[in-house]
């Protein structure tokens, strides 16, 4: 099964972003814990643009993170290859890609150091690196975080905020390495519906500012409708796309969208293919992951 | 009858609060606050609340009645003419940064009630709140909708951070810390207690010379001892061998715990780090814990020369065992996402250890140090009631060989309090150098 670039509308779409194509390509992943093999990506096929917002719908427990785990660098493939603007970052003869800041994830749970001052845990990535020293990383972090709108938390530990602005403090800080790709898994999970909201929209602003790919795995099909330029519909486990749906809403994109006749139409087109989905991994009785 | 009839309103104004737009987030104290800041104003029919280009002071929220709310040019289009009803909110621009000037007209169409609540105060109220920050960008968000405003202009006043501003450190967060205690009823009940112990203590070993407790020697006759110029049985407080005692007890314990803690932490960080190293040195490791430390008293005789080094020695196995362990147990508790996101941001393996591996596992080194000076002077009185000369344990045991019992007493409670003091000086060190758990702890996150 192969998915070609789809017709994609909007404004966003724009010559400037030329790297950060992800090519899936015929993925397969095993997991052989106790001799019982699961199957848990099955032949997948994938193809994101450079610059485009490619939202991973699917039940919890299917399989999507695997997927981006395997791009991530922190899983191995049993087979199949994954590119990134044509370099193999894992494939045959190399089944495990090594994790770098060209894409960097933004984590469910959130992983920003406790232990460090929200500046320090910013410039961390370029400090670690070498490309900056730290004064430089830390005037760098400075600018980048009064353009997120985050001034005045620096010198605070992450701890000490609320989970909305750590959420966006993490993606900042992800952003501080001149990624090709952000790998976001349910960054949004935890939060409430009107925190969410607020995020949804913090996180257009940014991406209009610094346009880089986007891999963002929800299982919330309104959040991937509004983000989204494509909306990437996965099968339970075993995870192959299911249903591509091009959301032809224009960028930039506000709240209002969320009240659009269109917007109502792509929900009502997706949400039968979603619900399948949902109830064939409750009756599979998959447990959360 | 107006004091009734004056609560029945405040409860109908944080109803209607709680029902309007941005404040349903926020906690029901809150909503309380920012209704007892409101103030109830009233408009005839055809009055202007308020007229384009006139200073912004207030927010308003509709009681009764309808506004007709037309926005000045700059405006969304499909919004410009708006009939607000009981429940809505407006009047934004009371909560702008700059510009605090009012961008619409707003006509009252009927006889109307509003709940005027100054700006400000608002601001300063929502900075108080946990989900301040949400309501302040929904107000953002929808200003924004209102006008096709450039973002300087959804700029929101910053909140004040009230609760953020508490940032204590080092000698002040210990005064602040005792300031709290006093105030509290715990020195208070914690004095009781004592009274209590020492109470029954007195009333069975002195006054009813209870069967077991007749020979205990009795709170008065050991405060007598200690406190006196010419001691019966030759320590008190004014006689030097008995800080001599002290004195080496806490340089064997120091000696030992500081030998412990330099071995004890690398080993235990590379034990949880290092897979391969733990697969050889683990199961090692395991196998020597469980031996009680008093049974290694005949072979570090043996094995050390002189007196000294044999119980500094078996001193330092007790907290070296400890240490590792619970150090090690804090490098598995580091959440494995710390790794994954430090290796995505660039960092090779040595850095992961030095930036993630040592800080992550602090916590539980310094629950290991706690513990491990416990079982230090745990060891050292077992080694000194065996071997050696001078020591708090010696002292007991020697006391005990030439019956001098209030001396014994003695020596246990100075053991209490120096113990003590010195697990308190590893808990404040680990205060000082864990700021971020600190501030963690003390706003009650968890996370």
């Amino acid at each position: 099964m192969s998915l070609a670039w789809g017709k994609v509308t909007g404004e966003s779409r724009n010559g400037a972003v030329e790297k950060g194509a992800i090519r899936i390509d015929d993925v397969v992943k095993v997991y052989d814990p106790d001799g019982a093999a699961v199957l848990a990506v099955d032949h997948c096929t994938l193809e994101i643009q450079p610059g485009e917002i490619c939202m991973i719908v699917g039940p919890s427990g299917c399989g999507k993170t695997t997927l981006l785990n395997a791009i991530a660098g922190f899983h191995s493939l049993t087979s199949g290859a994954i590119y990134l603007d044509d370099e193999m970052l894992c494939g045959p003869g190399k089944p495990t890609a090594n994790p770098g800041p060209d894409r960097v994830v933004v984590f469910q749970n959130g992983a920003l150091f406790p232990w460090k001052t929200i500046l320090d845990n910013v410039s961390f990535g370029p400090v670690m690196q070498g490309r900056l020293d730290r004064k430089a990383a830390n005037e760098k972090a400075r600018q980048m975080m009064s353009d997120a709108g985050l001034s005045g938390t620096e010198d605070n530990y992450p701890g000490e905020l609320s989970s909305g602005v750590r959420r966006r403090v993490e993606i900042v800080r992800a952003l501080m390495n001149d990624p090709k790709v952000l790998l976001l898994d349910e960054p949004y999970r935890a939060l409430d519906s009107l925190t969410k909201s607020v995020m949804h929209e913090a996180l257009l602003e940014i991406y209009y500012k610094n346009r880089v790919t986007i891999f963002f795995i929800t299982h919330d099909l309104e959040e991937a409708i509004f983000l989204g330029h494509r909306v990437v519909i996965m099968t339970t486990r075993p995870c192959k796309p299911k249903k591509i749906l091009d959301v032809d809403i224009p960028h930039p994109r506000d709240y209002s969208v969320l009240t659009a006749p269109r917007f109502r139409e792509l929900m009502e087109e997706t949400i039968e293919a979603v619900h399948e989905e949902a109830r064939k991994a409750f009756e599979a009785g998959e447990r959360e992951g | 009858m107006t004091a009734a009839r004056s609560v029945e309103q405040r409860g109908e104004h944080h109803q209607l609060l709680k029902a309007a737009m941005p404040f349903q987030v926020v906690s029901s104290e809150t909503i309380q606050k920012i209704a007892d800041a409101a103030r109830l104003v009233s408009f005839n029919p055809g009055t202007m609340i308020y007229r384009r280009g006139e200073r912004a002071d207030d927010v308003f929220v509709i009681v009764r009645g309808r506004v007709e709310h037309t926005l000045g040019p700059g405006g969304s289009e499909t919004n410009l003419v708006r009939l607000l009803q009981p429940g809505e909110v407006f009047g934004w621009a009371a909560l702008l940064k700059t510009q605090r000037i009012r961008l619409a007209d707003s006509l009252a169409l009927e006889e109307t009630q509003c709940l005027a609540i100054d700006g400000r105060a608002l601001l300063r109220i929502l900075g108080s709140d946990e989900s301040g920050d949400v309501v302040m960008s929904r107000f953002a968000t929808m200003i924004k909708r209102d006008f096709h405003a450039p973002d300087w202009m959804a700029d929101l006043r910053p909140i004040p951070h009230e609760v953020r501003a508490r940032q204590l450190s080092g000698l002040s967060l210990t005064m602040f810390r005792i300031s709290a205690w006093l105030r509290s009823p715990r020195p208070y009940l914690m004095f009781v207690g004592f009274a209590l112990f020492i109470g029954f203590w007195h009333l069975a070993s002195e006054v009813w010379k209870l069967p077991r407790f007749s020979e205990l020697p009795g709170p008065v006759a050991v405060i007598q001892e200690w406190t006196s110029k010419n001691p019966v049985y030759g320590i008190s407080i004014y006689t030097s061998d008995y800080y001599l005692d002290i004195g080496v007890s806490i340089r064997r314990v120091a000696i030992g715990f500081s030998l412990a803690t330099a071995l004890g932490i690398p080993l235990g960080l590379f034990l949880g780090w290092s897979r391969t190293f733990r697969d050889y040195v683990f199961p090692v490791f395991e196998l020597l814990r469980p031996i009680p430390i008093l049974a290694w008293v005949p072979l570090a005789i043996v094995m050390f020369s002189g007196l000294e080094t044999p119980v500094i020695f078996l001193t330092f196995l007790a907290s070296f065992y400890a240490t590792a362990l619970n150090t090690m147990l804090g490098v598995e508790s580091i959440d494995e996402t710390y790794f994954r996101a430090a290796y995505c941001l660039g960092a090779g393996r040595w850095k992961v250890f030095r930036h993630v591996v040592v800080p992550g596992a602090l916590p539980f080194i310094f629950t290991g140090l706690q513990i491990s000076m416990g079982v230090a002077w745990f060891s050292l009185v077992a080694a000194e009631m065996v071997s050696g000369r001078y020591g708090l344990g010696y002292l007991i045991m020697n006391s005990y060989t030439t019956v001098r019992y209030p001396t014994i007493i003695i020596g246990m409670i100075t053991l209490g309090v120096v113990g003590y003091a010195t697990s308190a000086l590893v808990r404040i060190v680990g205060d000082y150098l864990m700021q971020w758990r600190v501030r963690e702890l003390s706003l009650g996150g968890t996370s």
